[in-house]
């Protein structure tokens, strides 16, 4: 039997024109296979993570995962596994929830949830080890400064001492640079002296 | 196979392009893009607690339910908490409650002394009669475990 034999007889034509080789329909098939079997493996490796935990809801994605989150409280599946201690809480818990104890409450809880939401916001104190490291970081960099200062740069220009400073800037003046809005602007030439 | 795939894919293709050009009579043409809710606060409201209040939710969708409701911009009303509370009553899961109590204290936000009290004194009542203890009877508004590293 052939593929296209399954083929209503409509489509027989249209698959006549696009024939593949019988190399090129076999690589495709093993492709396809592979693919497949992917999927598979893809499909059930999120459950097969979770051990024997019940998968309560969609979750955040629909993977059955577990994440606490303050935006998104209730996840997937509940947080520890079942174990017969647990089952046996459950029981009671289909009755009175009056007859729990705080205890029995609080196990529930944690058997679901693994933080609370004080937890889940509690300050991690990770800020002061980043603050830290920068500020370290900071300080590094200017004992890299002097060191360049020490060792690696020449000394200044002796154009940048005081007195030749001065000297330039009676020079400027003297030849009127920048009347309009410059250090000449500034001058009065009358009094020889700044305005 | 592929090709079988192939074939159909492009005749639907065609078809339902053929199809549409005849079928579709202009006056009807609506543009479906505005997702502008024309819904009230009360209607929500009251769609949230019928959705909660129904004998036959299931875990799946009482979560989907708190989910979406912690998403939104808004304190659930209490009646809607109520509803909630009885739904995890029906579904035997106690813990499920105080989650949702939590997550209710922390949308309150910034004016968490002025919305959160009012919220326990309207459903009192039921946290009475269902025997569900407020997060701070739990002892849950402060933190009470910390993580254990999983680097150790």
């Amino acid at each position: 039997m052939s593929p296209s034999d399954h083929l209503p007889a409509c489509q027989k034509n249209n698959t006549a024109e696009m024939a593949l080789t019988p190399l090129s329909r076999n690589a495709l098939k093993v492709m396809l296979r592979q693919v497949s079997k992917h999927q598979q493996i893809a499909a059930a490796s999120s459950l097969s993570k979770i051990g024997n935990r019940e998968v309560v809801g969609f979750g955040l994605n629909g993977d059955a995962s577990y994440i606490d989150r303050v935006d998104f409280p209730m996840p997937a599946i509940r947080f520890k596994e079942n174990n017969p201690d647990i089952q046996a809480l459950r029981e009671k818990e289909k009755g009175d929830w009056g007859k729990l104890t705080l205890e029995e409450k609080k196990a529930l809880y944690r058997a679901s949830f693994c933080q609370t939401f004080s937890e889940m916001k509690a300050p991690t104190g990770e800020w002061k080890s980043i603050m830290g490291i920068t500020l370290m970081g900071a300080s590094f960099a200017v004992w890299i400064y002097l060191w360049m200062k020490l060792f690696v740069y020449s000394p200044l220009p002796d154009t940048l001492t005081e007195e030749k400073m001065q000297a330039q800037l009676k020079r400027m003046i003297d030849l009127r640079a920048n009347p309009i809005e410059g250090y000449s602007a500034q001058w009065d030439y009358e009094k020889g002296d700044w305005k | 196979m592929f090709r079988s795939a192939l074939s159909r894919v492009s005749h639907a293709a065609k078809t339902s392009i053929m199809q549409t050009s005849y079928r579709v009579p202009a006056v009807t043409v609506t543009r479906g893009m505005s997702k502008h809710s024309t819904e009230t606060d009360a209607e929500l409201d009251a769609r949230y607690e019928s959705y909660f209040s129904r004998a036959d939710i299931d875990g799946w969708e009482i979560r989907k339910a708190m989910n979406d409701l912690c998403g939104m911009d808004l304190v659930p009303e209490p009646k809607i908490i109520i509803a909630a509370l009885k739904a995890c009553r029906r579904l035997n899961d106690y813990a499920l409650a105080v989650r949702f109590l939590e997550a209710v204290k922390d949308k309150c936000g910034v004016k968490q002394k002025e919305i959160y009290p009012y919220i326990l004194q309207e459903i009192g009542a039921t946290l009475q009669e269902l025997s569900i203890d407020t997060p701070e009877v739990m002892g849950y508004d402060k933190p009470e475990l910390a993580l254990a590293s999983i680097y150790e």
